[in-house]
């Protein structure tokens, strides 16, 4: 219900898009009051807040006055869909409901609302969903079979379009209040079930927000009881070493630093308060799952290549002409990010020495690559 | 070499699947050139009957030394471009692998590679080695040449190497030889530029590899210590000695190794008969697979084929899926039970 009071209390997002450009996101969003219209509908973001479309290029169809001549100008969204400015609300409304000034709809000035996307048919798409939707409620439970929910869900979606697009609307609308009067308990009552669902969403919300705020104040207040205990364990001391007169102060000293120790671990041993304690408990918890899901080692990937490495030494550098230019080039400009020249002579090495005694193959051991296949090879290539 | 390890080398595709004897080679060529003479041969039948006993079809070598010729274009065009030899040496074991899995006579080596048409092999050897080339710039500087014919065949190509596209090269061998003769004990460390001109006449017995069968057949560092013996047997009998203890048997099947690499490579030093070539191309003009030509009869007959497929297959969907309306749950009833044909794909 709060969220719906929204309206009421004024709390509008304005977004400003930059002339010429249509993007609707790109402007802060700035906070108007706008308690001089009242409107109802347009699509709430998570905060509830309705984030309002408007361009520089607004213009009002009805009067014809534009962002350039009035700054305030501001377009609202007749149930009909049609855009006019608020001026011409106030001058074609105020006496009560009065025609479209362009379908001749009869509008009231209460039915008007803010414009949430750049294109009205979305925003029409999003009003009439939401309207379908509280009308057909029905839920997967409430069928016998799920062919039978298919087919609830595809007339939904075929009453919806027909909604959308203008399709027979008379026909439909016959559709929509036959079906309203066969299932108007059920309807009802999912939307109860609907409610109680969110209902007990918000409160599970609220729980959990309120044992946030009851720890964090229990952890500050054991933080303040720390600190007074170190003061006044520091008073103690120098109460001491005034009776001691100086004779042992470092004596005094460590004796009253191990009683305050042994008094703050007896505290903590003790009595842990209610909420470490439940701490605790979730700490172990958390600890027994992950030994139950213990992991197994990670084994990187192991390569059992034989990389020819007994078959050459590495030299630091050789004499080699052809990789001179590089190697001179301070700068990298011939080298790409990474590049050492050791690498490709490494590689050159390696591949001088790869497969030096392999025996070429004999016709024997041959066991023939593409015999069977050589013949529907290049047929299959065409 | 502990045994329970896999030589790196043995890893590669290179070494799983573009490895050969030349026992083998013979057979896979003679086989694809007996089906696709089969093929084109009743395809010309269907088209007009007893039009193929005037045809001479190519044999195996003639197809080998069509391959050659246009192998031999590759290093020109890459010098035109600037591309360093790795692009070179990876576009020609492309063009060799490709005609491994195609013939010649479906697919003519001008479409696949050189001069007007298609440079599929290079482009591609382009990307994999990590020099890109953009197509516009690439298509730009060879006549006649619009950037379609380049993609048009770029999957197939890459469907014939099997998406394998990594080469190890035989000039990278020779020049890691090269180094590797600077820790041979007796050596003068200076070699390397004192002697340079050995390492360019084995660069040069490298690059004439590449129009043989030799990459197919032996590995890159055989091909570069080969190379490296025909332009200074001292120098490449001191480095193999380094690596083998002398006497021992790797040495011996090395050396023979080496000889028949030798002949491999001295006989694809010799240019192509250009004549002969000339005379193979002029044939081949007339036995190419007249499904690939387009405009003629058989062309049209095969797409009118596919076409006659795709609607038939159209037409079965369409039934299929009328049925599945009129029967049963649109949804789809449970998940198992009934067997469903997902094989959608267009290759039926």
């Amino acid at each position: 219900m709060a969220n719906r009071m929204n309206w009421l209390q004024g709390k509008t997002v304005r977004k400003n898009t930059p002339a010429g450009s249509h993007s609707r996101s790109s402007s802060t969003p700035q906070v108007h009051s706008t308690s001089s219209t009242i409107f109802g509908g347009g699509v709430k973001d998570p905060s509830g807040r309705i984030t309002e479309y408007s361009s520089d290029d607004d213009q009002c169809p009805v009067c014809k006055s534009d962002k350039y001549l009035e700054r305030k100008l501001r377009l609202l969204v007749s149930s009909c869909y049609h855009k006019m400015c608020e001026s011409c609300i106030d001058r074609l409304f105020t006496l009560g409901p009065a025609p479209c000034p362009i379908c001749n709809k009869v509008l009231r000035k209460l039915a008007f609302t803010p414009q949430t996307f750049e294109d009205l048919g979305v925003e029409k798409e999003i009003a009439i969903r939401r309207r379908v939707a509280k009308e057909f409620n029905k839920r997967l439970e409430d069928f016998s079979s799920l062919r039978d929910f298919n087919d609830y869900l595809e007339d939904v979606e075929d009453i919806t379009f027909n909604l959308i697009n203008d399709v027979d609307p008379i026909e439909t609308e016959s559709r929509i209040a036959a079906y309203r009067e066969a299932n108007a308990a059920l309807t009802l009552l999912n939307s109860q079930r609907e409610e109680a669902y969110i209902l007990s969403l918000r409160q599970a919300e609220e729980l959990e927000r309120k044992e946030k705020e009851l720890r964090a104040e229990e952890a500050r207040r054991e933080e303040e009881e720390e600190r007074q205990e170190k003061e006044s364990g520091r008073r103690e001391i120098l109460e001491r070493l005034e009776r001691a007169d100086g004779a042992d102060a470092a004596k005094v000293v460590q004796r009253s630093k191990r009683e305050r120790a042994e008094k703050e671990a007896s505290r903590k041993g003790v009595a842990p308060g209610k909420g470490a304690q439940a701490l605790l408990r979730a700490r172990m918890a958390a600890a027994a799952a992950t030994a139950a899901t213990k992991d197994t080692p990670h084994i990187p990937f192991q390569d059992d290549y034989y990389a020819y490495n007994d078959m050459f030494v590495l030299q630091h550098v050789y004499v080699d002409p052809s990789s001179e230019a590089v190697r001179k080039d301070r700068e990298g400009i011939m080298r790409a990010g990474g590049y050492r020249v050791e690498e490709a002579w490494e590689r050159a090495v390696r591949s001088a020495v790869a497969g030096l005694d392999l025996l070429p193959l004999d016709h024997e051991i041959d066991a023939f690559h593409g015999m069977d296949q050589g013949g529907d090879v290049i047929m299959s290539a065409a | 070499m502990p045994a329970s390890k896999t030589p790196l080398y043995e890893a590669s595709t290179q070494f799983k699947n573009w490895r050969y004897s030349s026992q083998s080679l013979a057979k896979v060529r003679a086989s694809l050139n007996a089906a696709a003479v089969a093929v084109i041969r009743n395809t010309f039948e269907v088209d007009e009957p007893g039009s193929s006993s005037a045809l001479s079809f190519l044999t195996p070598d003639e197809e080998i030394l069509l391959v050659r010729l246009y192998v031999s274009k590759i290093p020109q065009l890459c010098g035109f471009f600037r591309f360093p030899e790795e692009v070179e040496a990876t576009a020609v074991s492309y063009l060799k692998r490709f005609y491994l899995k195609n013939t010649v006579m479906d697919w003519h080596p001008k479409n696949v590679i050189v001069l007007q048409s298609r440079l599929t092999a290079l482009f591609l050897a382009t990307k994999t080695t990590n020099n890109p080339i953009s197509l516009e710039a690439y298509t730009n500087n060879i006549p006649k040449t619009d950037p379609s014919d380049v993609l048009d065949l770029e999957f197939l190509v890459a469907q014939s190497l099997g998406f394998e596209f990594a080469v190890w090269h035989a000039h990278r061998a020779l020049w890691g030889i090269w180094l590797d003769l600077q820790t041979v004990p007796t050596a003068p460390r200076d070699r390397a530029t004192t002697q340079s001109e050995i390492y360019d006449a084995a660069l040069r017995h490298v690059r004439a590899s590449r129009l043989s069968d030799a990459e197919l057949i032996y590995t890159p560092s055989q091909i570069a210590l080969a190379a490296l013996s025909m332009a200074s047997a001292q120098l490449a009998t001191e480095w193999a000695e380094s690596k083998f203890p002398s006497g021992s048997l790797s040495l011996s099947t090395l050396q023979s190794t080496l000889g028949s690499i030798k002949t491999l490579i001295e006989a694809a030093s010799h240019p192509v008969d250009v004549e002969r070539v000339r005379g193979v191309d002029l044939r081949l003009k007339l036995c190419k697979n007249p499904e690939k030509v387009v405009g003629s009869k058989a062309y049209l007959a095969k797409k009118a084929e596919e076409d006659r497929k795709a609607e038939e297959k159209r037409n079965r969907k369409v039934i299929e899926v009328e049925k599945a309306m009129a029967e049963g749950d649109p949804f789809g009833d449970e998940l198992a039970g009934r067997l469903v044909d997902y094989d959608d794909d267009d290759d039926d």
